[in-house]
């Protein structure tokens, strides 16, 4: 226990003092934040506006068309929470001409100009086409399901008010009438609802997942990298004549599982102290605050996840003898983190279907998808609890196992360890003393 | 011989005729990796007190011998007993191990590191600072001890991970081949060391394959070969038993005179001159009379004969 300890503390102490813990504590959220905003920006830089033509058959209808597609807000969730800066208006995104001249001939003009790009899209809105809904979008890209609704939606409204308006009511009545109904989003957690919103909810979900993977997969290969590291400068040998394999494994995996954890505090403490003035400032953004249970299962499911992987990465430590090799082995640990990822999105959408349920209980991928599905939809109590005690069992084997192939491989300098060789250390160990080994020492 | 062993051995000599408190025993012990066999049926004790070599070719099994020794691997068969109990765990902080293979944490201060050092093998904080600083001023790396091990030069790192091996004041030091690798002076240094921790009364064991410095050194020895112990006791005793049957011969001119098998059994040429080992019942005055015939000599010295050709006369008829 002794042992273990120091260990944790000279692992934890020499890597929290270094220059590149402080910088990369301080600037990773600064580089995070950046390289989330930039892709759009960049996106933005020297975008034109699409170049529209609506073909209608007077000009009256035209312009009226052109004046509420202009007005209308374009975006999904055109939601409070979207900051109204955020949102381009319509009009910086779309110039929109009108042609009331509905021929064969022009038709083929339109088209010409689009080749020439001097327009991107026409679209067809003769009386005729919109009598027999038949009205169509042309263009070189085809419309986004948001472009038709907007579309759509301004169309049927204008068609309502010329009928309506026909039927001898007035314009301003017309308009209460035709007043969209709002729906807003409730979260129902335990007793507790919370307002929001769908776009809130996925980035709450990348955040953290993300957070989860990239701290497990970094600092699992850091538990590697360090272990080869001790291997390569013969250090190792010293421990060994003073601690047990399974002392310094535990202590490497537990004192790089700390260095992780406070600088995963450091960038919550800095979110919070950054947010906090804003969220005084506008109680609606309290909306993407995390709930307190999500929080204690983000913690619970980095460090199982921490744990489970960071011993697989020790033991591929332990069997590889050079950083190279290491790399070509990494894959063991990356793959299963990185096919969980992957069934983020099915998780996202159906949390609670049978295949979800039985995937992220298996303790693998139970770091991401369980959590995901905490996250999403809370799942029933047995299920997040089930997860928790499989990862545990399977930390607890693999610890044992992988303990094992350490105290083997951790002496063998002159060449990485195959398969049938690491199983035979398994079988051997089991019948050893104290400490054992049935490795030649320069092999 | 020089001042060294008639300090110590008498001493040591004294202390081995009671083979009861033998400080580490070895009991018929083997290990095999695959077919491989690296230890085969290995018994041995050390006394406690003076300087142990544990002597053989490279690949005979001396580090797997004391790997087994500091339990870092276990015997396949055999027992180790570490004053005269099975060996386990509360025996490790006894021990003072210095690997052949030898490394250090590059980025931790000398200081830390050798108080983390300490503080494994028991110490406490403040006694391991202690005991760093004692010899550290020993060893003049005072004003390196706020420096980080990278910036050490390498015979400093070595005077570094020495001082890691032995200052929890073990009662036995262990080292793997210490001496390779090390330039002069600082062979020299370690030298002294040894003689001053065996003068304190530990007990140092070392592997070596150089027989010149086992022949300074040791008290005691166990040669080993093909993992075997092929001769092993006190150094002063087997050289007498093998008794003055070499000549050191120092000539100018014909050679011819080693080419007798009635006389010489085997020789050794070093250049400045050549070891003869006599044949058995042959008589030194005759090759003298032969030899001064033959050729101009400059000095012709009956002596004992030497480690090294002791190993290679026993090595030799072990491998045939």
């Amino acid at each position: 226990m002794r042992n273990t300890w120091l260990i944790i503390k000279r692992e934890y102490l020499q890597r929290v003092r270094t220059r590149s813990f402080l910088v990369l504590t301080l600037l990773l959220p600064a580089i995070m934040t950046v390289s989330m905003a930039l892709p759009a920006k960049i996106a933005t830089i020297g975008q034109k506006a699409e170049h529209l033509v609506l073909v209608t058959s007077t000009r009256e209808f035209g312009e009226q068309l052109r004046q509420q597609l202009l007005a209308q807000p374009l975006s999904q969730e055109a939601d409070e929470s979207d900051s109204e800066s955020a949102q381009k208006k319509t009009e910086d995104l779309y110039t929109i001409d009108v042609d009331s001249n509905p021929t064969d001939s022009e038709r083929a003009a339109l088209r010409q100009r689009i080749n020439t790009r001097d327009i991107d899209d026409y679209l067809w809105l003769t009386d005729g086409a919109i009598a027999v809904h038949d009205v169509s979008w042309n263009g070189r890209e085809m419309p986004s399901g948001r472009e038709k609704a907007w579309l759509s939606d301004t169309l049927g409204r204008i068609v309502l008010q010329q009928q309506l308006s026909k039927k001898g009511v007035s314009a301003a009545q017309a308009d209460e009438l035709l007043k969209p109904v709002k729906v807003d989003s409730f979260r129902v957690e335990g007793m507790r609802e919370t307002k929001s919103n769908g776009t809130a909810r996925i980035l709450e979900i990348v955040v953290m997942i993300m957070l989860i993977y990239m701290a497990v997969l970094f600092y699992g290969i850091s538990v590697m990298r360090s272990v080869l590291e001790e291997k390569n400068s013969r250090i190792m040998e010293v421990l060994l004549s003073s601690a047990t394999s399974t002392e310094l494994m535990a202590g490497k995996i537990l004192g790089v599982g700390a260095v992780g954890l406070t600088q995963i505090v450091v960038w919550i403490v800095m979110a919070g102290v950054v947010a906090l003035p804003s969220l005084a400032m506008q109680p609606k953004l309290s909306n993407l605050m995390v709930s307190p249970l999500v929080f204690a299962c983000f913690a619970i499911f980095f460090l199982l996840g921490y744990l489970l992987y960071s011993t697989i990465y020790a033991a591929i430590g332990a069997v590889t003898t050079t950083e190279q090799e290491g790399q070509q082995m990494q894959f063991l640990g990356v793959i299963p983190l990185v096919l969980s990822v992957f069934m983020l999105t099915p998780v996202i959408r159906t949390p609670d279907s049978t295949a979800m349920v039985w995937m992220s209980l298996i303790p693998f991928f139970a770091p991401i998808l369980m959590f995901g599905r905490i996250v999403v939809q809370t799942p029933p109590l047995w299920q997040i609890l089930s997860s928790v005690v499989l990862l545990i069992g399977t930390e607890a084997l693999l610890l044992v196992l992988c303990a094992r192939i350490y105290r083997i491989g951790v002496l063998i300098y002159g060449k990485r360890a195959t398969l049938p060789e690491v199983l035979k250390w398994l079988k051997y160990a089991k019948a050893q003393g104290f400490r054992s080994s049935v490795t030649r020492p320069y092999a | 011989m020089n001042l060294i062993e008639t300090l110590v051995l008498p001493s040591s000599s004294l202390l081995t005729q009671n083979t009861s408190i033998d400080l580490v025993q070895l009991s018929n012990i083997s290990k095999n990796y695959d077919e491989f066999v690296a230890v085969d049926h290995l018994s041995l004790s050390i006394p406690p007190g003076g300087i142990y070599g544990l002597l053989g070719a490279n690949g005979a099994g001396k580090t797997s011998t004391i790997r087994m020794i500091i339990g870092m691997i276990v015997p396949d068969s055999g027992q180790i007993y570490v004053f005269g109990q099975p060996l386990s765990r509360a025996h490790l902080s006894c021990f003072g191990y210095l690997p052949e293979e030898r490394g250090l944490y590059k980025k931790m201060k000398v200081s830390e590191h050798l108080v983390f050092l300490g503080q494994l093998k028991g110490m406490s904080r403040s006694d391991a600072d202690a005991s760093s600083r004692r010899w550290c001023e020993r060893f003049e790396l005072t004003t390196w001890m706020g420096k980080k091990v990278e910036e050490l030069s390498r015979g400093m790192q070595q005077k570094v991970q020495f001082i890691g091996a032995v200052l929890h004041d073990p009662k036995v030091i262990i080292m793997d081949e210490p001496f390779s690798g090390l330039d002069p002076a600082n062979s020299v240094v370690l030298k002294d060391a040894f003689l001053e921790l065996a003068k304190n009364g530990k007990t140092i064991l070392f592997s070596t394959h150089r027989m010149d410095q086992a022949e300074r050194l040791c008290q005691s020895i166990c040669l080993i070969n093909h993992g075997k112990a092929v001769l092993q006791g006190e150094l002063g005793q087997i050289k007498a038993r093998y008794g003055k049957l070499s000549v050191q011969i120092r000539y100018e001119g014909e050679s011819s005179f080693l080419h007798q098998p009635k006389l010489v059994q085997s020789f050794n040429d070093y250049g400045n001159y050549v070891e003869v080992r006599l044949a058995p019942g042959a008589d030194a005055q005759e090759l003298l009379q032969l030899a001064a015939s033959k050729a101009r000599l400059s000095k012709f010295e009956l002596m004992e004969p030497s480690l090294e050709e002791i190993f290679l006369d026993v090595v030799g008829k072990s491998n045939a």
